[in-house]
C-alpha cells in the first residue's frame, strides 16, 4: 500500500494524452488543491468551536432564553462571547499589536524593555511551544513514510527528555558547545533506540509495530516513574529531576520570562534536514519505496528490515530530540507530567501535515500557537482550554475524511487523493 | 420486440479526458455482447455508468424500451443489472453463503439468520446455470475461478437479467476460461444477456455474439462474431494493421547461463512446491516452462530471483551458486525480473516514472554520489528509456500509477532491459495487457535473446509458451516432467502434460509430430 | 445555495448533539453532594460588583487533574471560592495539563496583575520561586510546599528553588499524620478481623505520612486496650510499604482492596488519590471492607460510597488557601510556612456519617480525648512509634 499520496486517475490513460507543458502548469493549482482542504477543515473547525463557545457561556444562554423579547441582545452575546473569545486566543498565541507598538514606544521613551517584551511573549511563546510538535511529528511523518504507526512518540519523547536530563545535570565544566551537543545527541539517542527496538522486532518476527509501540510507551511510562523516584532524582523528596547545568541549556533569545530558544531553529533544521534525507538520498528512497510498497522494494533488491530499523531509528531520535529540546530549552528538569502527550499529538501533526516536512511544520505551527494561546482565552475570555482540543480534533477529523469537507464546500474532487499511511493488521 | 438494454449517446468526460464521446450500444435478450477496447479505450467508464457509479454528462438509458436513470448501484440491482468486477468483491474469511447473502440476508423470524435458505437457492442456481459452487467452502480457500463463480452466483441470486463481467478472464487459466464459457452459454440459454468487458481477440470471437469496439472513448464499429476474424478486430482495436504472427530466427544457444538441479523450495504456507525441479537455460534461447498456474512456478522464480530461500538443491547462475543471495545480490549479477503482478512487485505505483525506471539502481553511480541522489540524471536517464522505450507518459514526473497497464508493463521492460543482463526471468510478461503491448514485449523479448540473453518465460497461457519458447519445459506438481524444443511441440501431448498424465502415457494418447505449426498470439 | 444549505445541516447536527449534552458539561456538583465541594470548572466567576474598594485579585494554578480532581485542586478552589463569597475578592484559575504549562499559567496571572497567586502542588516548587523572585511585589500561596528547600551544599537555582524563605510567598504544609493517627485508632477500635490496612500511590513523603500516622494510631490503641490489631501496608520502623505506583488506576484500586481483604483486612486507608474509589467500589459490592477516605470527606466528595466510608482523613486545604486570602486582604500576609495541625484546625477527622450509630460512644469519647492529647503535645505521632 501507499504511504505516500497518490493520484489516480477515474481511467487510467487520463494523463496520457496530455501535452507536457500540462504537467508543469498543474504543480501550482496542485499545491492550492493539497491545501485547500486543510485550510477548509480549520475553517470548520472553528465555527464548529464557536457554536461550543457560545452554548457554553452562561450570558449567551441567558440571552437566548429572553430570545423572543430581544433577538438583538442574543445574537449581541453570542457575536461578544465568540470574539472575545477567539480574540483572547489570538492575543495570546500572536499578541496585541497595539501592545507590542505600546512597548516599542515605551521602550523608546523610558529604555525599559520589560513592556515591549511582555507584548512580544505570546508570540515567542507559541514559537517555543510549536518547537516539540515540529520534531514529534517529523518522527510520526518518517514512520509514516516507511509505512509505519509509530504510536511510541510519546514514550520516545520521554526516554529522550531523560536522557539529555541526566547528561545535563550530571556531568558539569563543560563548555557550552561540547555539553549542549551532547546533551541534545544523548536525548536523540536515547529516541533513537527506543525506537529502533519496535522497528527491528517488526522487521525480525513481523510483529506489529503498533501493539509494540504501545507496549514500549508502557515500558518508557514506568520506567520513568521509576527513575524519577530513584537514580535520576533530585535530592529532596520531589519525584523530579535536578535542574539541568546552565551549560547544557539551549540558550533563550530574551530573558524570563520569555522561553523562545534555539530549539525552534533547530527544529526547522531537523525537518529540512528530513526534507532531504527522505527525498534526496538512496536511504530516503529506500525508505519511501519500502513505505509505498514493501513488495515492490523487496522485489527490487531493498533490505525491508534494514529499512524498518533505520526509519524507526530516525523516527525515534526525532522524537527524543523532541523531548531533549524540550527539557534542555524550556523545562530544565524533568517531573512526571513533562509530557502531556507530545507523542500522540505528533500523530494529529503527521496527518494534518500530509507527512510531509514543509506539511509537518505547518500542522505544527498551527497545533502549538492554538494551545499556546488557549491559556491566554482561558484567563480572560473564560472559555475552557478543552475548546483548543474540540477545534483541533474536528480539524483532523476533517483532514482525515476530506470527503466531508468537500460535501460541505461541494468541491468537486478532481483527482481522488488517497492517503494510505500505514499497513493494516498483517495481510 | 426492443433490445434489453440499451445506451444511447452516452458521453462523460473527466477533466483533460473524454473518456466516452456519444457511445451507442444494444443488448438482445438472450444475447452476448462483447465489449471490445484496449485498456483505457472507455469501456470500464461506460460500465460503471451503466451500473450507477458514475453519472453520464449526456445520454440516454433504456432498459426494456423504456428510459432510465440509474443513481446508485442499487438502482442498477433493482433494474436488473448485476456485475462482476475484475477485482471480486468478496470476503475471504467467509464462506460462498455469507458472502452471496451480504447484504440481502434473509432473516428467520426477523432475527436468526437464514443461511439454509440461501444455500439451497444457491444450489439451484448452481444447477440451473452449471456453476460449480460448494456453498460451504471458504472464499479464501477457492481457486480464483471457483471465487468468480461465488460472484456470477452473486448477481444471479439478486436476480439479475443483464450481466456484465468486466475481463472476467484475466485472472483465469485457460481451463477455467473454458468453464466460464459453458456458464455464460448456459446464462444465454435460459434467457439472460451478457455483456462481456474484453480485449482477447480469441476469447470474443469464442463467445460474443455481437462485438462492439471502442477506442478512445468512441466506437468504432459493431460487428457480428460470424462476420469478425482476429486481424479485423485488432485493427479496429489499435488503429492500425497489427503482426499477429511471432516471427523469430532460429536460436543459437550457447553456454549454459542458469542451471537448476534437484531443487525444493516451500511456499509461504510452508508447503513443498518445487519438488526436485531441474533444467538448465543457455544464453541465446528462450526456455518456457508451460504449466497450470500454482504448479509452483511461483515458488521456483521467487527462489531464482533470492525472494525464497532454497531448501535443498543447486541454482548456479554463470557457474555461480545462488544459495543464500539476497534479492539485490541476484540482480547485480545480471539477472533482470519481470515480476507476474507488475503493480504489487514491479513497480511502486504510487513513485514517478522516473524513479521507478531506476528502482533497481538508483544506489549506483551515476544515480548516486555516496548518499545523494543525482536527480538529475535519473530524470535525464529516464527521459531517454521513455523514448527509446516509447512508453506514452505525459512526462517522466508523473506517478507510475496513472499509465495504461500496456505503459506500466514497458516501464519495467525499460528499467530491467537497460541494465546489463545475462538472464531474463519473465513472469507472464504480458498478462492483462493490450494487443499493441503484447507485440512490442514479445519483440523485445527476442530482441534480447538474439543479443545472447538467456531467457526464462514462466507463464499459463500456452499459446504464448509456444510462440516465443526455443524449448519448453512442463513443470506439473512442483516437478519438470518433460523438457522438448518447442519445433516438434503438439498442443495435445502438452496439455496432457500439463494435467498431470505420464509422459509415456501421454505420448501414446498424442504422439509427437514433426509438422510445423502454426504460431500465433495469444490475445 | 445547496452549499450553504449543507453547511447550515453539518452545523445544525453539531448545535443538537452540543444542546444535547451541553447542560450536563456544566451542571454543577452531582444532586448527591450535600455542600458542592467542587466548583464547575466553566464558571469563572466574575467580580463581586457591590464593592467599591480595589478588590483584591487571586488566581490559583492548578497541578494536572485541574479543579474538579476532587482533591487538592478542587480544595484549593474551594478556599478561593469561599473567599470571593466571604471577602468579596475575584478569582479565576488556569489548569497546568503539562510542566511547561506552570510558568506560563503564572506568567498569565501575572500579566492579569493578580495580587495573589495560589499554586497547587509542590510540582509547581520550582516555578513558583523563579516567578516570585521576580515579583516581590506579587503574594503567592504553594499548597503542599515550603522554602527554603535547599540542603547543605545544595546551589540554589539548579538542585533546588530558594536558599532562603521568600517573604513574598508562603507554603501550606499539613502535619497529617495527626489526623492520620486519629482514623488509625479509629480503625482498630473497629475492626472485626484484627487487621487493618492502608496502601499508597507512590512513595512520596505527602503520601507516606498518612501512612505513618495511621500506624501509630493503630499502635497507640493497642497500647491503650492491650490488643494485637495489625495493620498491612505499612511499616514505619522499615519505611516500607504498599504502593500501587499511580495515582490513577481505580482497577489498581479494586485489586489491592482484593488482596488486602484475602490477607485479612476489613478496614483500609488508600491513600492514592482516585485509586482508593476503586477500592470503596470493590468495598460496596462485596461488603467484606469498610473505608477510610483521605484529602476530602468522601462522604461529600464521593458520596456514592457513602455505605462503606467510615470516615476519613480530612487535609483542609481550603481553609489554608482562604487564611491566606483573608491575611492579605487585612494586610497581614506574611511569607514562611503554614503548618496546618489538628491544634489549628487546619486537619481532622471527619464525622462518621452513616456510621455514626455503629461507632461505639466509648470509642468515640477516646478519639476526643487522643484529638485532645496530640494538640495539648501529650501524645506525638513519633512518641509513639518510637516506643517498642
Amino acid at each position: 500500500m501507499n504511504a505516500k499520496v497518490t493520484q489516480t486517475n477515474p481511467e487510467g490513460s487520463a494523463q496520457k494524452e496530455a501535452p507536457k507543458s500540462e504537467g508543469e502548469r498543474k504543480k501550482g493549482s496542485k499545491f492550492l488543491q493539497i491545501l485547500l482542504v486543510p485550510i477548509l477543515a480549520l475553517l470548520t473547525g472553528f465555527i464548529i468551536g464557536a457554536i461550543v463557545i457560545a452554548l457554553s457561556n452562561d450570558a449567551v444562554i441567558a440571552a437566548y432564553r429572553n430570545f423572543f423579547h430581544a433577538p438583538g441582545a442574543a445574537l449581541a452575546a453570542t457575536w461578544k462571547a465568540i470574539v472575545t473569545a477567539y480574540g483572547a486566543l489570538f492575543n495570546g498565541s500572536i499578541g496585541s499589536f497595539t501592545e507590542i507598538r505600546q512597548g516599542i514606544q515605551s521602550y523608546y521613551a523610558t529604555g525599559d524593555s520589560k513592556p515591549f517584551l511582555l507584548a512580544i511573549y505570546p508570540f515567542t511563546e507559541s514559537l517555543a511551544t510549536v518547537t516539540p510538535y515540529i520534531l514529534a511529528g517529523l518522527a510520526v511523518a518518517v514512520g509514516f513514510k516507511c509505512g509505519l504507526f509509530n504510536i511510541g512518540a510519546e514514550g520516545q519523547f520521554g526516554i529522550g527528555a531523560l536522557c539529555s536530563a541526566f547528561v545535563g545535570y550530571s556531568i558539569h565544566g563543560l563548555p557550552w558547545f561540547i555539553h549542549l551537543p551532547l546533551a541534545l545527541l544523548a536525548g536523540a539517542a536515547g529516541g533513537a533506540l527506543w525506537g529502533a527496538i519496535p522497528g527491528y522486532l517488526k522487521g525480525l518476527t513481523g510483529a506489529h509495530e503498533v501493539v509494540i509501540t504501545i507496549m514500549m510507551n508502557y515500558i518508557s511510562f514506568r520506567l520513568s516513574d521509576w527513575l524519577l523516584n530513584g537514580p535520576m532524582k533530585a535530592p529532596g523528596y520531589r519525584p523530579l529531576t535536578p535542574v539541568v547545568e546552565s551549560s547544557a541549556m539551549l540558550p533563550r533569545f530574551f530573558p524570563d520570562p520569555l522561553r523562545f530558544n534555539w530549539g525552534f531553529f533547530l527544529a526547522l533544521a531537523m525537518a529540512v534536514f528530513v526534507y532531504w534525507f527522505l527525498f534526496k538520498t538512496t536511504i530516503g528512497f529506500e525508505i519511501r519505496a519500502v513505505g509505498a510498497n514493501p513488495d515492490g522494494a523487496r522485489y527490487a533488491g531493498m533490505n525491508i528490515v534494514r529499512n524498518f530499523v533505520i526509519a524507526m531509528t530516525l523516527s525515534g531520535g526525532l522524537a527524543g530530540l523532541a523531548g531533549a529540546t524540550q527539557v534542555l530549552g524550556i523545562d530544565h528538569w524533568v517531573g512526571q507530567g513533562f509530557s502531556a502527550g507530545y507523542g500522540f499529538d505528533s500523530i494529529a501533526i503527521a496527518l494534518l501535515g500530509q507527512s510531509h516536512p514543509l506539511g509537518v511544520v505547518l500542522a505544527a505551527l498551527l497545533w502549538g500557537t492554538l494551545r499556546s494561546g488557549a491559556t491566554r482565552m482561558q484567563s480572560l475570555a473564560g472559555v475552557p482550554i478543552e475548546i483548543i482540543s474540540i477545534i483541533q480534533g474536528l480539524v483532523i477529523v476533517f483532514v482525515a475524511a476530506p470527503a466531508f469537507i468537500r460535501w460541505i464546500y461541494r468541491i468537486r474532487a478532481i483527482s481522488v487523493q488517497t492517503t494510505v499511511l500505514t499497513r493494516g493488521w498483517g495481510k | 420486440m426492443p433490445p434489453v438494454l440499451e445506451l444511447r449517446g452516452i458521453t462523460k468526460s473527466f477533466p483533460g479526458v473524454l473518456a466516452n464521446d456519444a457511445i451507442d450500444l444494444s443488448v438482445e435478450k438472450g444475447k452476448i455482447l462483447a465489449l471490445l477496447g484496449e485498456n483505457g479505450a472507455g469501456k470500464t467508464t461506460l460500465m460503471n455508468i451503466l451500473y450507477g457509479l458514475y453519472k453520464p454528462d449526456k445520454g440516454q438509458i433504456f432498459i426494456n424500451g423504456e428510459e432510465v436513470t440509474i443513481h446508485d448501484p442499487s438502482d442498477a440491482i433493482a433494474r436488473g443489472i448485476g456485475m462482476v468486477h475484475q477485482h471480486f468483491m468478496l470476503i475471504p474469511v467467509m464462506t460462498a453463503t455469507e458472502n452471496v447473502m451480504l447484504g440481502v440476508e434473509p432473516t428467520r423470524s426477523g432475527i436468526f439468520l437464514d443461511k439454509a435458505k440461501v444455500s439451497k437457492r444457491i444450489l439451484e442456481i448452481s444447477k440451473q446455470y452449471d456453476l460449480e459452487v460448494d456453498p460451504q467452502a471458504c472464499i479464501g480457500d477457492l481457486p480464483v475461478g471457483a471465487q468468480q463463480r461465488v460472484e456470477i452466483i452473486k448477481v444471479l441470486y439478486r436476480q439479475a437479467d443483464i450481466l456484465i463481467l468486466d475481463e472476467p478472464t484475466a485472472v483465469l487459466t485457460p481451463q477455467e476460461v473454458e468453464g466460464l464459457f459453458k456458464v455464460l452459454r448456459s446464462m444465454v440459454a435460459n434467457g439472460k444477456s451478457v455483456i462481456f468487458i474484453t480485449h482477447k481477440l480469441k476469447e470474443v470471437l469464442a463467445i460474443a455474439d455481437t462485438i462492439t469496439v471502442l477506442r478512445n472513448g468512441r466506437v468504432v464499429g459493431t460487428v457480428n462474431a460470424k462476420d469478425a476474424s482476429q486481424e479485423k478486430l485488432a485493427a479496429m482495436m489499435v488503429g492500425r494493421e497489427v503482426n499477429l504472427v511471432v516471427k523469430k530466427k532460429t536460436a543459437t544457444p550457447k553456454d549454459v547461463v542458469l542451471s537448476v538441479k534437484d531443487l525444493y523450495v516451500r511456499d509461504e504456507r510452508q508447503n513443498l512446491t518445487v519438488n526436485g525441479a531441474s533444467f538448465e537455460v543457455r544464453a541465446g534461447e528462450i526456455l518456457g516452462i508451460a504449466g497450470v498456474q500454482g504448479n509452483g512456478q511461483t515458488e521456483l522464480v521467487h527462489t531464482l530471483t533470492g525472494l525464497a530461500p532454497v531448501v535443498r538443491g543447486e541454482i548456479s547462475i554463470m557457474d555461480k551458486p545462488v544459495r543464500h543471495s539476497s534479492p539485490r545480490n541476484v540482480l547485480e549479477r545480471g539477472v533482470a525480473h519481470i515480476p507476474e503482478d507488475r503493480q504489487r512487485h514491479g513497480l511502486i505505483l504510487s513513485f514517478p516514472v522516473h524513479d521507478n525506471l531506476v528502482l533497481c539502481t538508483y544506489y549506483q553511480p551515476p544515480f548516486a554520489k555516496g548518499l545523494a541522489l543525482q536527480q538529475k540524471v535519473i530524470v535525464e536517464t529516464a527521459e531517454k528509456l521513455v523514448t527509446q522505450f516509447d512508453v506514452r507518459t505525459p512526462n517522466v514526473f508523473v506517478p507510475v500509477s496513472t499509465l495504461s497497464g500496456g505503459n506500466q508493463q514497458k516501464v519495467i521492460v525499460a528499467r530491467e532491459f537497460s541494465r546489463p543482463i545475462q538472464l531474463l526471468i519473465a513472469s507472464q510478461p504480458t498478462r492483462g495487457l493490450d494487443v499493441g503491448s503484447i507485440e512490442y514485449i514479445h519483440n523485445r523479448i527476442i530482441e534480447k535473446r538474439d543479443e545472447g540473453t538467456a531467457v526464462l518465460l514462466v507463464s499459463p497461457e500456452l499459446d504464448e509458451i509456444i510462440a516465443l519458447s526455443d524449448r519448453i519445459a512442463v513443470m506439473y506438481k512442483g516437478k519438470i516432467v518433460d523438457i522438448l524444443p518447442a519445433a516438434k511441440v503438439n498442443k495435445t501431448y502438452l496439455g496432457l502434460l500439463m494435467a498431470g498424465v505420464k509422459p509415456s502415457e501421454a505420448l501414446e494418447a498424442a504422439p509427437a509430430t514433426t509438422q510445423e505449426i502454426e504460431v500465433e498470439r495469444v490475445f | 445555495m445547496k452549499r450553504i444549505s449543507n453547511i447550515f445541516a453539518v452545523l445544525a447536527v453539531f448545535v443538537l448533539l452540543l444542546t444535547a449534552c451541553g447542560p450536563a458539561a456544566t451542571t454543577v456538583a452531582p444532586a448527591t453532594s450535600v455542600p458542592p465541594v467542587v466548583v464547575p470548572p466553566t464558571a469563572v466567576p466574575a467580580v463581586p460588583t457591590n464593592t467599591l474598594a480595589p478588590t483584591l485579585k487571586v488566581g490559583e494554578v492548578t497541578d494536572f487533574g485541574g479543579v474538579d480532581d476532587k482533591s487538592f485542586n478542587a480544595l484549593g478552589w474551594k478556599g478561593v471560592t469561599d473567599a470571593i463569597a466571604q471577602l468579596g475578592v475575584s478569582g479565576k484559575f488556569l489548569e497546568s495539563n503539562v510542566q511547561s504549562d506552570y510558568a506560563k499559567n503564572i506568567q498569565q496571572m501575572l500579566s492579569e496583575n493578580m495580587d495573589l497567586i495560589i499554586t497547587v502542588g509542590f510540582n509547581l516548587g520550582i516555578d513558583t520561586a523563579i516567578a516570585a523572585k521576580a515579583n516581590p511585589n506579587t503574594k503567592f500561596a504553594i499548597v503542599d510546599y515550603t522554602f527554603p528547600d535547599c540542603w547543605p551544599g545544595a546551589v540554589e537555582g539548579t538542585d533546588c528553588a530558594s536558599a532562603t524563605e521568600l517573604p513574598n510567598v508562603r507554603g501550606l504544609t499539613f502535619q497529617t499524620d495527626e489526623a492520620a493517627f486519629l482514623a488509625g485508632y479509629l480503625a482498630a477500635g473497629m475492626t472485626t478481623t484484627g487487621k487493618v490496612a492502608t496502601f499508597g500511590g507512590i512513595a512520596y513523603p505527602s503520601v507516606t505520612i498518612f501512612m505513618k500516622g495511621f500506624e501509630a494510631g493503630v499502635k497507640y490503641y493497642n497500647q491503650k486496650h492491650n490488643t494485637t490489631v495489625a495493620i498491612i501496608g505499612w511499616d514505619n520502623a522499615t519505611t516500607t510499604g504498599l504502593f500501587t505506583g499511580n495515582f490513577s488506576s481505580t482497577d489498581d484500586g479494586k485489586s489491592f482492596a482484593t488482596s488486602l481483604v484475602q490477607e485479612g483486612a476489613d478496614i483500609i486507608m488508600p491513600v492514592a488519590g482516585p485509586v482508593g474509589l476503586g477500592s470503596a467500589a470493590y468495598c460496596q459490592t462485596s461488603a467484606k471492607c469498610l473505608i477510610i477516605g483521605v484529602d476530602t470527606d468522601w462522604f461529600v466528595s464521593a458520596n456514592e460510597y457513602a455505605s462503606v466510608l467510615l470516615s476519613s482523613v480530612q487535609k483542609k486545604v481550603d481553609v489554608a488557601v482562604f487564611k491566606a486570602i483573608q491575611d492579605a486582604v487585612n494586610g497581614t500576609f506574611t511569607g514562611g510556612t503554614d503548618n496546618a495541625t489538628l491544634a489549628s484546625g487546619g486537619l481532622d477527622l471527619a464525622p462518621f456519617h452513616n456510621f455514626d450509630s455503629q461507632v461505639p460512644q466509648t470509642l468515640k469519647d477516646e478519639i476526643a480525648q487522643v484529638k485532645a492529647d496530640i494538640i495539648s503535645g501529650a501524645v506525638t505521632v513519633d512518641g509513639v512509634l518510637a516506643t517498642p
